[in-house]
């Protein structure tokens, strides 16, 4: 009953759609966030389920706030790693969360300001209401850049995703490739500087050689410092240089150069494995994201087809590999694969976007298994690139329509010969 | 396996389409259909797989200081090029117009048109440039038709795909198109950069 009042005094402020379409937006937008909307199919036969686009979406946001909470305290860690304290996992667990924090808050903000703000404008510009369709995207994005990326590069590649990635397709559900792997890629081919390399993953330095300074922003120093004074605890440094042991390089890059034992001489397996390790946010910690990949199985927001292809064409081709044994890359035993870089996290959350991938089971079995494929191989073969996983999902986005259609046809084809019979 | 090599780079790390961009015009005109896509497509890989070791011999016999004439010729290679490709493009508009009429009537003035597709020549001066021998050149020609094909018949899906999309008006038609073309060419920047003879070694 007072559900209804409330709806009516909400109702009566609806502003007029044709004299104020941004007004109007807005006010859909936080309408359909509180109530559900009064528009039904009317006709024509339709299923009625009570997952909707919000809830497939907020499902696999759940799923990735795991890998946002390890991710965060992972950026503190590898910070104080390279300055040398608190090296202990559990020691300044305060310092390492709030430095975590400062850093990815922006990132987080500017990507949710940005990318909302691109989806606003076309809802109000073309007439429709707001689409839940950013939910996820602008929560994938901040997991896949490196901590310290510079703020207006991702605006700028969160734009382009957006308006030509998105929009000029038509908004959310329309688009062929992955939004957050356009945002990635387009950094990645624009500004190769801050988002490849061994000198991008530990935030907060200098520079990623021994003896550069640490650096600590206004957040750390004005806001987090007198906090953490006020309730005793141990504050960031004044002043701190990096260790003379530090290397920012990456396992993956490691790997490229000296092979599995290269890697193994700096990270243990289990190091890998969990995910203190230097990395895009969200990648690292491999506990973590089968935790979520079983949230979006359980649930059925991800096809488990497209995972399990993903995971057993990787394994095949990096077994084929390991039998070929040609360069140290090729060496490295087929399951540690999975420990390295952002496979198991690429796989989970990025090759299973629906609106993406192929949509037929088999296509989906067929689509899963040559991104595994490809990934493995741009990984391992191609000496450009030291990840694979962006570019193998991107590339087979591109024929992910085509596995559909031929699968049809054939599927088509095997039902005519029958009927002929 | 140098003959696997060169067919592999052809067709997916130095695709014609995709990394120089040529043969635009079929590319982009022809794309609406798979059905259409894959009957130009397949008219490409043979057309480009006949007239590049055709015009190799013709290159090394002919054109050549060593050739028949005992005289470079090499000037006359755009003309003599252009004519094998038009004979052999002329030699397969028959063939489809005999075997499949309604893809002949849906290719319409494409198919003629590969004459001048500069994926087609392109091939044969790339064959020119990158010192093939003859076994290489029928290579390059097969690989780098399968790749336009690859790419056309992809892009062909998408279309049909968005072909129910809110695409904006001034976007619709040509213009997705090309935005398209774009980001297939980032996605194939993916394979871009191996080199498979080096692994060989």
């Amino acid at each position: 009953m007072r559900m209804k009042k409330l709806r009516e005094l909400f109702q009566r402020f609806e502003p007029d759609k044709k004299e104020h379409p941004l007004l109007h937006t807005l006010y859909d937008g936080l309408f359909t966030f509180f109530f559900v909307p009064n528009t039904v199919t009317t006709q024509g036969a339709h299923i009625r389920d009570k997952v909707d686009l919000k809830r497939v979406m907020v499902t696999v946001v759940l799923a990735l706030t795991l890998c946002y909470i390890f991710g965060i305290w992972n950026i503190g860690h590898q910070h104080f790693l390279a300055i040398g304290q608190y090296t202990g996992l559990f020691e300044g667990l305060h310092l390492k969360f709030a430095f975590g924090l400062a850093k990815i808050l922006p990132i987080f903000i500017v990507t949710h300001l940005v990318g909302l703000g691109i989806e606003f404008y076309y809802a109000a510009k073309r007439g429709h209401s707001i689409e839940e369709g950013f939910l996820v995207t602008g929560a994938l994005i901040p997991l896949i850049m490196p901590p310290d990326i510079p703020l207006w590069i991702l605006a700028v590649g969160v734009a382009f995703a957006l308006i030509l990635g998105k929009e000029a397709f038509g908004g959310t559900g329309m688009n062929v490739w992955n939004i957050a792997l356009l945002t990635r890629v387009f950094i990645f081919f624009s500004y190769p500087a801050v988002i490849s390399g061994d000198e991008v993953w530990v935030a907060g330095l200098e520079a990623a050689k021994p003896g550069a300074a640490a650096q600590y922003g206004w957040i750390e120093t004005h806001l987090f410092n007198p906090l953490f004074e006020l309730l005793g605890l141990s504050t960031f440094p004044d002043s701190a240089t990096v260790v003379d042991t530090f290397s920012g390089a990456t396992p993956l890059s490691l790997a490229f150069t000296g092979g599995w034992d290269a890697v193994t001489a700096r990270f243990s397996p289990a190091e890998l494995w969990f995910g203190a390790i230097p990395g895009s946010v969200g990648e690292v910690s491999k506990p973590l994201i089968l935790a979520g990949m079983a949230i979006l199985l359980i649930t059925g927001v991800a096809s488990w087809r497209i995972i399990a292809g993903g995971i057993l064409g990787a394994a095949i081709t990096a077994w084929l590999l390991n039998l070929w044994g040609a360069t140290p890359m090729m060496q490295i035993p087929w399951y540690y694969h999975f420990y390295l870089g952002s496979a198991l996290f690429a796989i989970t959350f990025m090759a299973t976007d629906p609106v993406t991938a192929s949509t037929t089971p088999m296509g989906k079995w067929i689509y899963g298994l040559l991104i595994g494929f490809f990934g493995i191989i741009v990984r391992v073969i191609n000496p450009a690139y030291p990840e694979g996983w962006m570019l193998a999902i991107l590339f087979m986005n591109t024929f992910a329509p085509l596995i559909d259609h031929i699968v049809i046809e054939m599927k088509i084809k095997r039902r005519l010969s029958r009927a002929k019979v | 396996m140098d003959l696997l090599n060169i067919f592999i780079k052809s067709a997916f790390i130095e695709n014609l389409a995709l990394a120089y961009f040529l043969g635009m015009c079929s590319y982009l005109a022809v794309s609406k259909t798979v059905r259409t896509a894959f009957g130009l497509g397949l008219a490409v890989i043979f057309v480009l797989g006949i007239t590049i070791p055709i015009n190799w011999l013709i290159d090394h016999y002919l054109l050549s200081e060593n050739g028949l004439f005992g005289m470079d010729l090499t000037f006359l290679r755009f003309i003599l090029f252009i004519a094998v490709i038009a004979s052999m493009v002329q030699l397969v508009e028959m063939v489809v117009e005999r075997f499949s009429p309604t893809l002949y009537n849906a290719l319409g003035i494409f198919l003629p048109l590969i004459t001048v597709n500069c994926a087609i020549l392109g091939g044969s001066l790339f064959m020119i440039s990158k010192e093939y021998n003859f076994a290489e050149s029928v290579a390059f020609g097969l690989g780098g038709g399968f790749g336009w094909f690859l790419a056309i018949v992809a892009i062909a899906a998408i279309r049909e795909k968005i072909r129910y999309s809110n695409v904006p008006a001034p976007l619709r038609g040509l213009g997705i198109a090309f935005i398209i073309t774009g980001f297939m060419g980032m996605s194939f920047m993916a394979l871009m950069g191996i080199d498979p003879a080096a692994l060989i070694k």
